[in-house]
């Protein structure tokens, strides 16, 4: 029972983050450094639905997709604006990740001095409780949930079945053979950056209905995803999945167990743990 | 006047870190984002030591950074021949769980309420703190010193061979995995020492002191100032904590409204200038300095451009 209970909390806790370390893999994958600007992706997300939602005044549901698109846009500018550019000045790994905090820095704290420090709620909508075999949710934890799998499942056919992430996955694994045989680089990549923004807004969007909207929100996630990513493998999607879901799990399971603060720290001992006996093929 | 000795200390801390790291990252090329955790372990071991063992300060502050080089040493064995992205990831996770097992063994370290008090040293010297300021003036110069005798060594050399292509140095011959190792351990014991120093400045130890920012400003004053140069470290940080921290607090006139945005607005220049430094001067502010080495008797001019880039 405490293991079905760990599974359904899991699951509903770890909707954000399934979505976050997918996005997060397919810039991993395709440009070979971990954008920690991406934490902003997410932030935005949950601040274009404040807008949406509280500011402009529209109904949640109908704020979820156009706070969705604005992150992607937003992304995709911070793509052509500065990673692009320091990507072809042949700028390395190590120094592309400092590059992504000086860009998360940069948005978060801009962020800060135009809205304020302060935290925000969204506006949820008609919040039902429903029980099923003897385990509770809410109508909003259940949408989520179906929009997390249904966006998941989406990014998935997409990267394994579709032109686009054949030409994605080309790019990745060799640069030069793929831009020989007709891919056009830089429209792929903008179309990877746009989806992968969109899947941090999306997730940025849930982890601040369930909860509430602050700057740090975004960055607060971040580890957790980069190491979900790294455990995962670089670029596989399907990795990134099963980590997230098993680290969502997991998490649920130790916070039933014991304190939630020795989840966290456990879940960060399995990661050190896993990277040490992966071997070569991490990262 | 008390503040700002107490600012000018812990810019001293500061520099020593980033000088650390200009070791780690900039000779050997291991990306350390965990340097919070090595300090906090050495400043929390020495408040744990001096508080509740009641050791004398000294004792306190080298048993910890043993305790840090024990630690740094099983972290080592676990991810050290990781890709450096892995590494990166790793040592940010291990500060986390230091900074998280501050706050849940309250027993120890006394949690969310803190720790204290840690007095200076010789208490009965009216002007202890700048005297304890020279102090870590003189760890910091001996840091420095150090630093550039290491890359002019022989030693020096290897770690650069190390960085710029681990498998050729082995290939030379170098014990790489063994030299990384080893400078790891010694140079994130220096971190938990400079941590132990921390301790009298702050006097009262709180969890809040662990947060990962001193980690990425240590990082931005290095990669601004020259993570490549020996005294990158230093100019770095003049430019970050010393103009923001120390001279715009203390003397800018700011109206109490805008005030509490100043540190937002601090780090948002931080991202700016991180951003424009990478972009337009990868190398830092102050660039690369080569190794000095004696002239040589010349050998033919190939061999004279490898020794030039060292």
């Amino acid at each position: 029972m405490l293991l079905i209970d760990a599974i359904f909390i899991g699951l509903l806790e770890a909707s954000p983050l399934i979505l976050a370390a997918m996005g997060f893999t397919l810039i991993f994958y395709l440009n070979g450094f971990m954008n920690i600007a991406y934490a902003e992706s997410i932030t935005f997300g949950a601040y274009f639905a404040v807008l949406f939602n509280v500011v402009l005044g529209a109904h949640f549901y109908l704020s979820i997709v156009p706070s969705m698109l604005l992150s992607g846009c937003l992304s995709v500018a911070v793509y052509l604006a500065i990673f692009r550019p320091a990507l072809n000045r042949g700028v390395g790994p190590t120094e592309m990740i400092i590059l992504s905090v000086g860009v998360s820095f940069m948005l978060r704290y801009g962020l800060i001095l135009v809205v304020g420090p302060e935290n925000l709620f969204l506006n949820e909508p008609d919040i039902t409780y429903l029980q099923f075999m003897g385990m509770g949710a809410t109508n909003l934890q259940l949408v989520a949930l179906a929009l997390v799998f249904l966006g998941a499942g989406t990014l998935y056919w997409m990267i394994y079945n579709t032109g686009l992430g054949e030409q994605m996955r080309g790019l990745a694994n060799n640069h030069d053979l793929a831009m020989a045989s007709g891919i056009n680089p830089h429209r792929t990549s903008v179309a990877i950056w746009f989806i992968a923004g969109c899947a941090g807004g999306l997730s940025g969007v849930f982890s601040g209905v369930f909860a509430q909207v602050t700057p740090y929100m975004g960055w607060n996630v971040i580890l957790i995803t980069m190491l979900v990513t790294i455990v995962a493998g670089v670029g596989s999607v399907r990795g990134a999945v099963v980590a997230a879901v098993v680290a969502g799990v997991l998490t649920a399971f130790i916070t039933l167990v014991t304190k939630p603060l020795y989840a966290e720290v456990a879940l960060l001992l399995a990661f050190i743990g896993v990277l040490t006996y992966r071997g070569a093929r991490t990262a | 006047m008390d503040y700002l000795i107490f600012s000018f200390s812990l810019m001293l801390v500061y520099i020593g870190l980033a000088q650390l790291l200009h070791v780690q990252f900039g000779l050997l090329g291991i990306p350390n984002f965990g340097v919070v955790g090595f300090w906090g372990l050495g400043l929390y071991g020495t408040g744990v030591l001096y508080v509740s063992y009641s050791m004398p300060l000294i004792v306190a502050i080298l048993l910890a950074s043993l305790i840090t080089a024990a630690v740094a040493y099983i972290l080592s064995h676990l991810v050290l021949q990781r890709s450096g992205q892995a590494i990166l990831a790793a040592t940010l996770a291990f500060a986390a769980i230091v900074a998280t097992l501050i706050i849940t063994e309250k027993d120890i370290t006394g949690g969310v309420q803190g720790l204290g008090t840690i007095g200076f040293p010789f208490a009965d010297v009216a002007s202890r703190n700048v005297i304890y300021f020279f102090l870590l003036m003189v760890v910091v110069v001996l840091l420095i010193w150090i630093s550039a005798k290491l890359r002019d060594s022989r030693m020096g050399r290897s770690l650069i061979a190390i960085r710029d292509n681990e498998e050729l140095a082995a290939s030379l011959g170098k014990d790489t995995a063994g030299t990384k190792r080893g400078v790891f351990v010694l140079t994130c014991a220096l971190m938990g020492l400079l941590g132990g120093l921390t301790a009298p400045l702050h006097q009262f130890l709180v969890p809040y002191l662990l947060a990962p920012s001193l980690t990425f400003a240590v990082w931005i004053a290095l990669v601004l100032g020259g993570k490549g140069h020996n005294l990158g470290a230093m100019v770095g940080v003049f430019a970050t904590f010393g103009l923001f921290d120390i001279l715009i607090e203390t003397y800018a006139p700011v109206p109490a409204e805008q005030a509490i945005l100043l540190p937002n607005f601090k780090l948002f220049c931080y991202g700016v200038l991180l951003v424009m430094i990478i972009m337009f001067r990868p190398a830092g502010m102050l660039g690369v300095d080569g190794p000095r080495t004696r002239a040589r008797p010349a050998t033919t001019p190939a061999g004279d451009a490898s020794v030039k880039e060292g």
